[in-house]
């Protein structure tokens, strides 16, 4: 798989990779749910996992941040780097990896406080926040961030969870980016929103673009090509083929692909 | 992936069943087009000449019916990979195939001119087989088209360069016509354009022949074609 990993034209330094993971093996108890896959996600990209569903998509972007962890039956294998770190060194504090590597699920799930202590739950317990004010202005950038800002401004002190769902999604992106992390992990972070909430966020995944690096697993192959510059197509726990995003769409290798992305039974 | 590997949607199959029925019956009136030109000029028959003027509007009419079909299919299927390059290929080839269509239908106003003035002896028949040469290509590249064979395809291209010949050898013909009679200008004059216009036929099946290549490996093909056409450099003392 290595020499798909990176085409010519996009090839770099190692130090333009925010991530590099080789031979990654997943297993749930027994089922080999990820078959030692390899790849590496650049910085200020956004990367999209694609495939049918349980081809290990999203226990892949699970490994990122170790999400895997939560779940006893799980076992991760092969060697994932951040920066050049290894993310699963004993001495490395999954907590501060989730601080750096953040995450938006495919449901809106705010906590049931104000709109405002969703944004500052994160600056708070990992203190970046010295006073009040500094943590006013944290959750007021970071709502501004996720395009939030001027639809709650004045109703900071209500529940999260009486948003509509895509200003709910958009709130739980302001929560991920408030801790100012390196890499924001989405999965399926559309699936519940309306067209409308949808081009908000894929325009918001665009903005923060030019900062994160953006993982982003998506089933609406549409949305991998409008958001994303590499796309990664998984099948059956191996990644068949990764590549520019318009080559995977226009002019794919591998026949699997093919029959995947244009909607034939393969 | 095989070509018989039907879509999830069948109504996808369907679309893309249709336009490309659409086009080959298009291919099929152009060749026709091209031929009975070709014949209506050789035999003075004003008749045919006529009936090929008058068939070009359903030719164009098709190329209006490919496209609507295919914006269609873009619009409501968001076709991707060899799909997107079918519909793609569709839409060029259809072009390609209106232009040849053009180009018989000014043949066969041309031959209802010179049906009036007395034959040149020797062209029409250089004439016809260049046409005969260029329906042959425009055959080879639709059945390239639809068994999806990009090496017949390459072959099609290297066709070309003989209709290119061809035309370089007429033109030299026809500069000699002119220079021993000057009686014979008018005539040849329009010999010249329905030449030129065939070889520019040539040009576009050879685009057509592309446009397979394309749709078969996702990649166009060099232009590593040798230019046959000397015409430029030629003047009457040659």
């Amino acid at each position: 798989m290595n020499d798909m990993t990176m085409p010519e034209q996009t090839t770099k330094a190692e130090a333009d990779y925010k991530f590099t993971a080789k031979g990654v093996d997943v297993f749930y108890a027994d089922n080999h749910a990820i078959k030692d896959v390899s790849v590496d996600i650049n910085d200020k990209t956004v990367t999209a996992f694609i495939g049918p569903s349980g081809c290990g998509k999203s226990t892949f972007l699970r490994c990122l941040n170790r999400m895997n962890d939560t779940i006893d039956i799980c076992r991760v294998t092969g060697d994932i780097r951040l920066d050049g770190e290894d993310i699963n060194d004993p001495k490395v504090d999954p907590v501060q990896l989730r601080a750096k590597v953040g995450m938006v699920f495919q449901k809106p799930n705010p906590f049931p406080k104000s709109i405002y202590d969703n944004v500052a739950y994160g600056p708070r317990i990992h203190g970046l926040a010295s006073g009040k004010a500094e943590l006013d202005d944290i959750v007021e950038k970071s709502l501004r961030r996720a395009a939030l800002w001027g639809e709650v401004k004045d109703r900071l002190d209500k529940p999260g969870t009486g948003l509509s769902g895509g200003q709910q999604q958009r709130l739980c992106i302001a929560r991920a980016v408030a801790t100012e992390p390196e890499v924001l992990l989405m999965d399926e972070p559309c699936s519940a929103l309306d067209p409308i909430a949808t081009a908000q966020v894929e325009e918001l995944i665009d903005e923060l673009r030019q900062n994160y690096s953006l993982v982003i697993v998506t089933h609406s192959m549409q949305q991998a090509a409008r958001v994303s510059q590499k796309t990664a197509f998984f099948h059956l726990g191996e990644l068949v083929e990764f590549g520019e995003t318009a080559d995977i769409f226009t002019n794919p290798e591998d026949s699997r692909t093919e029959s995947y992305i244009t909607g034939r039974i393969g | 992936m095989d070509n018989t590997e039907q879509h999830i949607a069948s109504a996808f199959d369907r679309d893309l069943d249709a336009i490309q029925g659409m086009l080959m019956k298009m291919g099929g009136l152009v060749e026709n087009a091209i031929l009975e030109s070709a014949n209506s000029l050789e035999n003075r028959d004003v008749e045919l000449a006529e009936r090929v003027r008058d068939g070009d509007k359903d030719i164009d009419a098709l190329e209006e019916q490919v496209n609507e079909e295919a914006t269609r299919v873009i619009a409501l299927r968001a076709p991707t990979a060899r799909d997107l390059r079918t519909v793609m290929t569709v839409i060029k080839i259809s072009a390609n195939l209106e232009r040849c269509g053009d180009y018989a239908k000014n043949l066969a106003k041309r031959t209802t001119v010179l049906a009036e003035i007395p034959p040149v002896s020797g062209a029409d028949v250089s004439v016809k087989r260049m046409a005969r040469e260029v329906q042959l290509m425009l055959n080879a590249a639709l059945d390239a088209y639809i068994a999806r064979d990009a090496d017949m395809a390459e072959r099609v291209i290297l066709q070309d360069e003989d209709v290119d010949k061809l035309y370089n050898a007429i033109f030299r013909e026809l500069l000699t016509h002119m220079m021993e009679d000057p009686r014979n200008i008018t005539p040849c004059m329009h010999l010249h354009f329905i030449a030129k216009n065939i070889e520019r036929m040539g040009d576009h099946v050879t685009s057509i022949a592309e446009q397979v290549i394309y749709l078969v490996t996702g990649k166009m093909p060099d232009d590593a074609r040798p230019k046959k056409d000397k015409t430029p450099f030629m003047d009457g003392g040659s």
